[in-house]
């Protein structure tokens, strides 16, 4: 009995002293990860006169809600981005979850002797890409899409090869065949098969991709960047990028000191900018807790295959 | 089949009495199929439409890279000039720079990105409060739900040489200009893309420690295995095919780069070309910046053609560790 004791004691020690390293390090790490969005919002509590004095720091010197009374003095510039960068994402996510689907379906069934073909078309996509410039090209010289607002919907995001290969995996592991056999037999046409068992029974992976989806559209800037000039089809993401560049500019050119003085006047202030920042990334901060189980999922499909 | 009937002399056909009743089931077979394939057809369709547009076309668009292109004249008159913007491309500094950089960056970040997060996944798995994981797991994750525009907010925030966090605490006298600083920016790219992507690649390895047979550990620990025996000696051969898996699969977008990490977190800053500049971020701004469609197209041809071979490789030696995590 003794003899026992003295072998496991130690291994215990050893256990509990690896639990307790692990836990302190992963919640620095979690601290680590969460400091950044605490100092935005600390900066957007801020009034501009410590901004000035104090600099940037983790807890307002002092606190105003100035920043948030500009933003709702700019409501309409502000909130058209907003309400255009809501409309793009419900429209791509929806057409996104559509077009996948109806695309996948097909590819899993066994009686569509041409599904390897469409297959190898969607693997080759995913292998090779003709890169920005000729997508550039596409788009702009062929479709005219500049400044409208399908540039920001249509190129790149509509519809991704990983998710159709990854909905196609799901139909062939989950829906038995026999159910649509069964549907077939009793007459059901393809597209009742898809519309009324396909797609009930793959509401997981559908919510999945539909919310990598949403994410992408949400976060999209490149689109507005290459794309967009006008000011009235800014999403949140450019508007805020575009922010950024007036600034950067106004800091670097030459134009004589009291004029950039005037144009910068003409900008947020270093609080309201941070403020903007914060309202961007509020909705997917106020989701995040109840889809996040579904993202972590969809990373570890993804972050293989993808 | 066709082309057996049509051989057959017409004699020959109206010499069978089954023939019309063969030929009348053939047909309604090639119905009944039409009748089952075409709403297929018809359910992809606009995924093929898009497929064309927005993958195909584009590839066809690397034709663009071997012409001198004049948009007066449009792309099809263009003159061909074959291998000269290439020749122009790799002759100037800037074809160096950015192929340096997409390599060093993409080949420190992918060694360094799997030692911290299998780190991350052994000190996931070793936290006995399951609550507290469960709540920490989503923290860690959270910084990649942001967009490159956001985070070149928060790196602003850090770094503005007037109001910045870091100039503000730590050098209030001698304020150091770091959009105007080359020679910062690895590091600090390096910090940013850990602090974006940790959760993420942790993730994976989490759920393979996950998935481990629980009696190994029980019988090392009876046989009287300190953990960092165990790690060593179970865990870590148990992630191995995972790690060659991982690895393969990065090796084989080591010419691609994050654009908006390396294009936005500096904020476009000239300063900063000779560290912050990559193929992606060269291919934009050839395009769009310097309207040099060229070279532009030059460099883009380069990294896709670079980028299927590499892709085409990874995934023949993934093939030949595990079949079911290949691509194709």
């Amino acid at each position: 009995m003794n003899d026992r004791k003295k072998v496991k004691a130690p291994a215990i020690r050893d256990e509990r002293l690896f639990h307790n390293v692990a836990l302190v390090l992963m919640a620095l790490l979690a601290l680590y990860c969460l400091a950044p969005f605490f100092l935005m919002l600390s900066v957007s509590l801020s009034t501009e006169q410590s901004l000035n004095t104090g600099g940037y720091s983790f807890w307002p010197k002092e606190f105003s809600l100035n920043a948030y009374d500009y933003l709702w003095s700019k409501r309409f510039t502000i909130g058209r981005a907003y309400g255009l960068t809501i409309l793009v994402t419900v429209i791509g996510t929806l057409t996104n979850l559509l077009l996948t689907s109806l695309f996948a379906y097909p590819l899993s069934r066994k009686d569509f002797k041409y599904r390897n073909v469409f297959a190898f078309v969607i693997f080759f996509s995913l292998m090779f890409n003709g890169g920005l410039t000729a997508s550039y090209i596409v788009w702009t010289r062929i479709f005219q899409i500049k400044n409208t607002i399908w540039a920001l919907i249509i190129p790149g995001g509509l519809m991704g090869g990983m998710n159709i290969l990854m909905v196609r995996n799901y139909f062939n592991a989950n829906v038995p065949y026999s159910i649509v056999e069964a549907a077939r037999i009793d007459g059901a046409s393809t597209f009742r098969i898809y519309w009324r068992i396909m797609l009930p029974l793959s509401k997981p992976v559908m919510t999945t991709i539909g919310l990598f989806a949403a994410l992408g559209y949400w976060n999209n800037w490149t689109n507005g960047l290459y794309y967009i000039t006008d000011t009235k089809l800014y999403t949140i993401q450019v508007y805020l990028k575009k922010l950024m560049d007036s600034i950067q500019f106004l800091k670097s050119s030459d134009v004589a000191a009291e004029s950039a003085a005037l144009a910068f006047k003409a900008l947020p202030t270093e609080s309201a900018r941070m403020a903007i920042a914060i309202i961007a990334i509020l909705p997917i901060l106020m989701v995040y807790p109840f889809i996040q189980k579904e993202l972590v999922k969809g990373m570890v499909i993804g972050g293989v295959k993808g | 089949m066709p082309k057996l009937m049509n051989t057959r002399s017409p004699a020959a056909q109206a010499s069978s009495p089954y023939d019309d009743v063969l030929k009348k089931r053939k047909r309604a077979r090639r119905a009944a199929e039409f009748k089952n394939i075409f709403p297929m057809f018809l359910m992809m369709l606009p995924g093929i439409i898009y497929l064309v547009c927005n993958n195909y076309l584009p590839m066809f668009g690397i034709l663009i890279a071997f012409k001198k292109v004049n948009f007066s004249i449009g792309i099809f008159k263009s003159p061909w000039v074959w291998f000269d913007n290439f020749r122009f491309l790799f002759e100037t500094k800037d074809a160096w720079i950015m192929i340096r950089n997409t390599l060093a960056y993409n080949a420190v970040w992918i060694l360094m990105g799997m030692a911290i997060a299998i780190f991350v996944a052994l000190c996931m798995a070793e936290i006995s409060n399951r609550r507290i994981a469960k709540v920490i797991q989503p923290v860690i994750c959270f910084p990649s739900m942001v967009s490159a525009v956001i985070l070149s907010f928060i790196v602003y925030a850090f770094l503005s040489t007037t109001y910045g966090f870091i100039n503000r605490s730590f050098f209030k006298d001698s304020p150091i200009n770091w959009y105007a600083s080359a020679q910062y920016w690895p590091f600090i790219l390096t910090i940013v893309h850990f602090w974006q992507s940790t959760g993420q690649s942790s993730i994976i390895y989490m759920a393979s420690i996950g998935g481990i047979d629980k009696g190994l550990y029980e019988a090392a620990r009876i046989d009287g295995a300190s953990k960092f025996k165990q790690i060593i000696h179970i865990t870590l051969p148990m992630l191995r095919p995972m790690m060659t898996l991982m690895l393969l699969l990065s090796v084989g977008r080591i010419f691609n780069s994050d654009f908006g990490l390396f294009y936005q977190v500096p904020l476009g800053s000239g300063l900063l070309y000779n560290t912050t500049q990559t193929i992606d971020t060269y291919v934009y701004r050839a395009l769009l910046e310097l309207n040099n469609v060229g070279m532009s197209s030059a460099a883009s041809v380069f990294q896709a053609v670079i980028g299927f071979v590499l892709v085409i490789l990874s995934n023949a030696f993934v093939r030949m560790i595990d079949k079911d995590s290949a691509l194709f």
